[in-house]
């Protein structure tokens, strides 16, 4: 019997019944209430920000949380979009314009308020907690995001990765925006720009390999 | 007003618009644990994923591996195919990237390596290369010659001149049963001997 032949006999020979993946929206749709549960909590938990009022009245700030928040949900339906063989990569680029408004955010917020930091301000100790607040909202989501996509065998698991971490960063730096009091200064420019971008090669990396291997590259 | 399609043209489209719509039924099938309806999709696939990797590049000796590798990976995630749409995009996309990762990881494999030529070779005759090859043959043709006349026969023609089997029973006048089972003895015969047992 032909290689191929025997091949078609052994895999249905063993063919086993499988549960169908949901439409990539409907997981989406899961995670991202679940990660917007996850903000609320944590901002339940550790309080918002002492200037929170003012803030609301304030167009850059809401640009930059709705910017940060969209680019969450965006970047969530492309990762299931294009995690799944026969959907076009053109859903990669859904977050663009989101993240541009978020990293223009960063940017013009910096250049725009630069400030001194006063000698003996307490920027160590709001940075470490700063740096937990990200980490809260990562770890979680970036596990439950990490084990969905896995589902999906994904053929493509860098873009996928890479996309699903900028998802878990869009969300990280919502929580951080509600809970902490952001100065423009060039440390918290670093503060708020490096675990973004912390969260997407770690992601990109260990995504990668953990889609792979959940895949078939 | 457009004008009507050729008889020939629209049996065509409907007869790969009716195997597409046979294979998304026979995936669905296939998803709840139906042998017979998966064993009949991955046969039915097959031309179709040939073409496609001889479309793509792949050469004639890689091909059929290349469709191996694309059915392995059909099973694999045969789980994310939803039935409400088309089955050919999904196995399309999955026979593309498969073929060109196996394109990939071949050019890559090419790069790395040197084709083995005559002038590497320090002596280039063959047993001059290997004093071991050259012992082992002597020990092989001794045995064949401690082989009884009709078996060293059989093993002479069939295996060390490669002549096929109807050949060698018009050559021998002996009927290729009689040489099938001469080989058979001899090669067993062969193997008590050159393992001293």
């Amino acid at each position: 019997m032909p290689a191929t032949d025997e091949l078609i006999a052994k895999l249905s020979d063993g063919l086993l019944p499988v549960r169908r993946l949901h439409p990539p929206a409907v997981r989406a749709a899961v995670w991202v209430l679940l990660a917007t549960a996850v903000v609320v909590l944590l901002a339940a938990g550790r309080g918002l920000r002492g200037d929170i009022a003012a803030m609301l009245g304030e167009p850059s700030y809401l640009v930059q949380i709705a910017a940060a928040y969209l680019t969450g949900i965006a970047a969530t339906v492309a990762a299931f979009e294009v995690s799944l063989p026969h959907h076009a990569r053109a859903w990669s680029l859904l977050p663009a314009p989101f993240l541009a408004l978020w990293l223009s955010g960063f940017v013009f917020g910096c250049l725009g308020h630069w400030i001194a930091i006063p000698f003996g301000a307490p920027v160590v100790a709001d940075s470490v907690s700063c740096l937990a607040t990200i980490l809260a909202a990562t770890v979680p989501l970036a596990l439950v995001l990490w084990i969905m996509l896995r589902r999906s065998s994904p053929l493509r698991p860098t873009r996928t990765a890479l996309l699903g971490s900028l998802g878990v960063a869009g969300f990280a730096d919502t929580a951080h925006l509600l809970i902490h009091q952001v100065e423009a200064s060039s440390l918290v420019l670093a503060i708020n720009i490096v675990p973004v971008l912390v969260i997407l090669a770690v992601g990109a990396l260990l995504g990668r390999r953990g889609l792979a291997t959940a895949g078939i590259t | 007003m457009e004008p009507a399609e050729p008889p020939a043209a629209s049996q065509a489209h409907t007869l790969a618009e009716r195997a597409a719509d046979d294979w998304s039924s026979l995936m669905a099938r296939a998803q709840d644990g139906d042998r017979r309806a998966y064993a009949a999709l991955l046969k039915g696939v097959v031309p179709y994923v040939r073409a496609l990797a001889r479309r793509l590049g792949c050469e004639t000796d890689e091909i059929e591996d290349a469709v191996q590798d694309v059915l392995l990976t059909v099973h694999t995630v045969r789980h994310t195919y939803d039935p409400a749409r088309p089955f050919a995009p999904w196995l399309a996309a999955i026979a593309r990237h498969r073929v060109i990762d196996r394109q990939r990881r071949r050019f890559r494999r090419l790069s790395r390596e040197t084709p083995f030529l005559a002038e590497h070779e320090t002596i280039s005759a063959d047993p001059s290369n290997s004093h071991e090859d050259a012992s082992e043959r002597r020990r092989l043709n001794a045995a064949i010659a401690a082989l009884p006349a009709n078996q060293r026969q059989a093993i002479e023609m069939l295996k060390l001149r490669e002549v096929s089997l109807k050949a060698a029973a018009a050559m021998s006048g002996r009927s290729e049963t009689a040489l099938k089972v001469s080989t058979h003895r001899a090669i067993k015969r062969l193997r008590t001997l050159l393992s001293g047992t």
